[in-house]
């Protein structure tokens, strides 16, 4: 097994990345240690300053959950470079899922636990309390701190986002697409606590809580999102780009180029997607029902390796005609 | 997402437009410190040490001189720079938590660190002094004020941040 800081080959199991990939990977860590060490002085910041503030508390826990993607990331881009082994013929990639999975349920959980106590403390109507602080000799209101803080923690997070972004869509990692996702609309959580101690500030008591409840729901909101996208990726959903927009154009592009080869008469894939690399099966009906020959299997298949980085775990199976039970839908591209 | 993003800014655009009508920032969602300001100012004591000393306990309306200790001083100093007469209740901290709770009270004294469970009922200044206790451990004290209050709490910080600068 190789370090990323090495500069040496890396390889996701079998896979090894190419020089794009395997700095795209290095500036993800990189970056991901970044967030790491933000979250850390703002979770500290916003905690010294959080009060009794329902807003304050849920931008917090808010903070403490954005610790699960870089951990998840970091943690799985270790563990799916183990190559395949007796016990885990299909290597690791699937690590990338797992941790993806428990970051959305943890969300989920939280940013559900939050909404109720939001909505059972504004219903109650318990008036939030934010008194003085001594601040270099004078009492100020605790309350100018935390908007302060807030403030100040509002903008990195987009930045460190907008650079995951682009790394995400080069690495074809989802858990850093969530991650990066996430990142970029966290300014939003700072201006709503913001907006809620200013409430409080007001007299507006409830604003604490309608601030509250709209973070809250913007966690449940990420958790249920990423859930669904951590589930159906572990349910073996057919490949899907990064972002989960669209099927990912290598099905079309290996039909495409199977259908083309002169033995063929016609052929189909079913592409899974297990974590960032592809696990190919392609069916292939040989013109005029004859056997093409060992090396043309041979060479079509390395063909496909050759196409994208992502396919390397590739099968070409002939067979005398499509099994439809297997490949549902028209085609492998995803057109319908 | 989107739409939290309008939302949480469309509060603080009425946030500004708010605080630009003047009043106190912070402000009493029950206008606690302008009621008190000029009129009386309504102090829950319980008996407790040298902290409160209630020397007519039960016997009808209490006069200041009625109420003595350490914290009861600070409550009577705080009083008079707001111009206001004290009006005292005395009572267990229950009684005068709940009372607190319900808006029958202004104030609370007697004692009262900052490990109290009353935080429910009640709002907390900050820690103005400390005390130990026989069994060594050091308490942290405060008084009780109505929950929300916040500009009378914060006239109150400042009060006691200046008591405690003065120790």
């Amino acid at each position: 097994m190789t370090d990323v800081r090495s500069g040496g080959a890396v390889r996701f199991g079998h896979t090894e990345l190419p020089a794009e990939q395997r700095e795209a990977l290095r500036k993800a860590a990189k970056l991901e240690w970044a967030t790491m060490g933000f979250l850390a002085v703002t979770t500290t910041l916003v905690f010294l300053v959080l009060g009794n503030s329902q807003a304050m508390k849920a931008a917090w826990i808010e903070d403490l959950l954005s610790f699960l993607p870089p951990i998840s990331f970091l943690l799985a881009s270790r563990v799916i470079r183990k190559p395949p082994s007796v016990d885990h013929p299909y290597g690791y990639h699937r690590s990338t899922g797992v941790a993806h999975l428990v970051a959305a349920v943890t969300l989920t959980v939280m940013g559900g636990y939050l909404l109720v106590e939001s909505g059972l403390g504004l219903l109650k109507a318990e008036h939030p309390t934010i008194g003085g602080i001594e601040l270099f000799g004078s009492t100020i209101w605790l309350g100018w701190l935390m908007m302060g803080v807030m403030l100040l923690t509002a903008a990195p997070p987009v930045f460190l986002g907008r650079a995951k972004m682009k790394l995400a869509a080069t690495l074809h990692d989802k858990v850093l697409y969530a991650d990066a996702d996430m990142n970029k609309a966290d300014w939003m959580t700072a201006v709503a606590a913001v907006a809620g101690v200013g409430g409080i500030g007001l007299g507006l008591w409830w604003a604490d809580y309608a601030a509250a409840l709209l973070i809250s729901a913007s966690i449940l909101h990420d958790g249920f999102k990423n859930t669904r996208a951590a589930v159906s990726a572990l349910m073996d959903k057919r490949a899907m780009t990064y972002d989960d927009g669209e099927p990912h154009p290598l099905g079309r592009q290996v039909d495409t180029y199977l259908r083309s080869l002169d033995w063929a008469a016609d052929a189909k894939s079913r592409i899974r997607d297990e974590g960032h690399v592809f696990h190919i099966e392609s069916f292939v009906v040989p013109a005029g029902g004859a056997m093409p020959t060992l090396e043309k299997l041979e060479s079509a298949r390395k063909a496909c390796v050759a196409m994208d980085w992502k396919v390397q775990d590739m099968v070409i199976i002939p067979v005398a005609e499509l099994p439809s039970e297997f490949l549902p839908g028209p085609t492998s591209g995803g057109e319908h | 997402m989107r739409r939290l993003g309008s939302m949480a800014g469309l509060l603080l655009a009425a946030l500004l437009v708010l605080s630009g009508c003047g009043s106190s920032f912070p402000a009493d969602p029950e206008g606690t410190l302008e009621r008190v300001r000029g009129g009386t100012l309504r102090v829950g004591a319980s008996m407790n040490g040298d902290w409160v000393r209630i020397s007519a306990p039960g016997s009808g309306e209490l006069s200041s001189n009625d109420v003595q200790g350490t914290e009861a001083e600070l409550a009577k100093e705080f009083a008079t720079r707001l111009g206001a007469r004290i009006e005292w209740v005395a009572g267990t901290e229950h009684v005068l938590a709940d009372e607190l709770k319900h808006g029958g009270l202004d104030l609370v004294i007697g004692g009262v660190d900052d490990k109290t469970p009353w935080v429910t009922h009640a709002g907390l200044t900050r820690p103005y002094t400390e005390s130990r206790d026989g069994r060594g451990n050091i308490h942290k004290h405060v008084m009780l004020v109505p929950l929300g209050e916040n500009a009378f709490l914060l006239e109150l910080d400042k009060y006691l941040m200046e008591v405690k600068a003065q120790q």
